[in-house]
């Protein structure tokens, strides 16, 4: 996007959350319609209009709230070279911690991309994306709402759930990104405070992310430049498929392997491998 | 009208898609609508015509092969009760064919009706969140006794509905292929990043160097980078530096 740094991002947030606002409001102009006409004749199906109408408003003025968020934090940049807030920072805000990860997950349940607020939530996608099991996976591979607390987390996982112990997560919930008949994948917190991580916020968090974030007419799928698609992990797959003389997911799954087993983040393993320092055989 | 109440709940249900309830595409609905209507309403015959959003050709249908017949010469024209009222998102209420008002509105619309042996008309919208996409249009015959309210009402009702399903539909439709494209630009994205290091591997190349080649074979061979990625990485297709 050609926007001329943080204050033209801030700018172009700015506007798309007035248009989130504005669509909220005409949605609830025309819940209130439907619902004095469903008041008049309850058997009608105003009802059902007017409930449509109502969610519909509930998810814009959801996204308004992360546009409006992330928008602040944009214009509160004062220095030019500042890295630029992350949109996931928001996300996690809005559902009350400071850890949260988005992952897309590919009708083969493959991770296709990912997107976290802060360096905890990466850690336990990695470790996801390593072990091969987790709460994302799970929420989107049953598509309902994923949650654990303290050792049943270890209970529930037995690689991942000690591993992601051990980076201090004490509670975490996952739940699917929805779309009107699959899922596109699942959005994870840890640790959120008590009480705020309620099933409506997440309904309408979840809600919004993919119907403004990550579908629709105004969609940006790589997160304003949250989203990390492991290029290099996929890179050193297809030279390792060549040096071991095997499939292209074999050569992933050795990668993700030999990179637990040395206890090496699978990133820094891709590069290495990329950069010819290091070799398998 | 004396439609029992079972009957109009059973035109409800096969208008949301029956007892499995999976909603029905737009063309299936607008039959289901058409079929049912005539008895349902006390009238001769229904039509409907709808337009979901400016890029897609508006639908027809008819309950009979002159009420359908009427539905696309009024397309055509740009003219008569269906068209009006799908403008105007406002019910029309029953209006007489051969009336002044009728001839001066519909000049090519009217003669032709009276012509198929529709006397008169009432015309309701398909009403939507944002604006109207299309209408429910009852035609009578002179044997028809006059609508009453009542079928007025339930015409209304009935169209409401139809348009909810449609809209539904159309979402789902559309977020259907959202995700779906989605879906494929990640999986190339990750596809054409593994034949890079296949590439860069098997010739060694560095990376941007891997994917000039993968490009320029696309090029030449007139082939989506993906379907060539895909190849090198399965194995099928082997690039030297000389592609």
């Amino acid at each position: 996007m050609e926007t001329g740094g943080p204050s033209g991002d801030a700018a172009v947030a700015w506007q798309r959350a007035a248009t989130a606002r504005e669509r909220a409001a005409r949605a609830e102009v025309l819940a209130a319609q439907q619902e004095a006409l469903a008041q008049q004749d309850p058997s009608s199906v105003h009802a059902k209009i007017a409930a449509n109408h109502r969610r519909s408003a509930n998810c814009h003025r959801s996204s308004a709230e992360l546009q409006e968020a992330y928008a602040r934090r944009l214009t509160a940049l004062r220095q030019p070279h500042e890295p630029l807030p992350l949109f996931m920072g928001v996300v996690a805000d809005a559902c009350g911690t400071n850890s949260a990860a988005l992952t897309l997950i590919g009708s083969d349940h493959s991770q296709l991309a990912v997107a976290a607020s802060d360096e905890g939530a990466r850690a336990a996608q990695d470790l996801e994306f390593v072990l091969g099991e987790g709460p994302s996976t799970d929420a989107a591979a049953r598509r309902s709402r994923v949650s654990a607390v303290g050792t049943a987390i270890e209970r529930r996982w037995p690689c991942y759930g000690p591993a992601v112990a051990a980076l201090g997560v004490g509670e975490v919930i996952a739940v699917p990104l929805e779309t009107a008949d699959g899922c596109l994948g699942s959005l994870a917190v840890f640790d959120p405070r008590p009480g705020t991580a309620t099933a409506a916020v997440f309904a309408d968090v979840t809600e919004a992310l993919v119907r403004t974030v990550l579908l629709g007419p105004d969609a940006d799928p790589e997160l304003y430049g949250d989203t990390d698609h492991r290029d290099t992990v996929h890179q050193a797959a297809g030279m390792l498929s060549v040096q071991e003389h095997c499939a292209v997911g074999d050569a992933l799954s050795m990668l993700k392997a030999r990179a637990y087993a040395e206890g090496v983040p699978v990133d820094e393993m891709a590069r290495r491998i990329v950069h010819r320092e290091y070799r398998l055989a | 009208m004396t439609t029992p109440a079972q009957k109009i709940a059973d035109v409800f249900v096969q208008l949301s898609g029956g007892s499995a309830g999976t909603p029905l595409q737009a063309p299936e609905l607008l039959t289901t609508l058409v079929r049912c209507g005539p008895q349902l309403l006390g009238v001769h015959a229904v039509g409907t015509v709808v337009a979901l959003d400016d890029r897609t050709e508006p639908q027809i249908a008819g309950s009979e092969d002159s009420a359908q017949e009427l539905k696309r010469e009024g397309l055509r024209w740009c003219e008569g009760p269906g068209t009006d009222t799908r403008r105007s998102g406002r019910p029309l209420p029953c209006t007489a064919f051969d009336s002044e008002a009728a001839m001066r509105r519909w000049p090519r619309y009217a003669p032709r009706a009276l012509e198929l042996g529709y006397t008169r008309v009432a015309a309701y919208p398909l009403r939507t969140r944002e604006r109207p996409v299309g209408a429910l249009v009852l035609l009578s015959s002179a044997e028809d006794t006059p609508m009453s309210e009542e079928a007025g009402t339930l015409a209304q009702s009935l169209a409401d509905f139809t348009a909810l399903a449609l809209i539904r539909e159309h979402e789902l439709q559309k977020s259907r292929t959202l995700s779906g494209q989605l879906e494929h630009a990640l999986v190339s994205r990750v596809i054409i990043e593994q034949a890079k290091g296949v590439l860069a591997n098997s010739l060694d190349l560095s990376m941007d160097g891997a994917f000039a080649l993968l490009r320029g074979h696309a090029r030449t061979h007139r082939r989506r980078l993906t379907d060539v990625a895909h190849d090198v990485v399965e194995g099928r297709l082997k690039l030297g530096l000389d592609d």
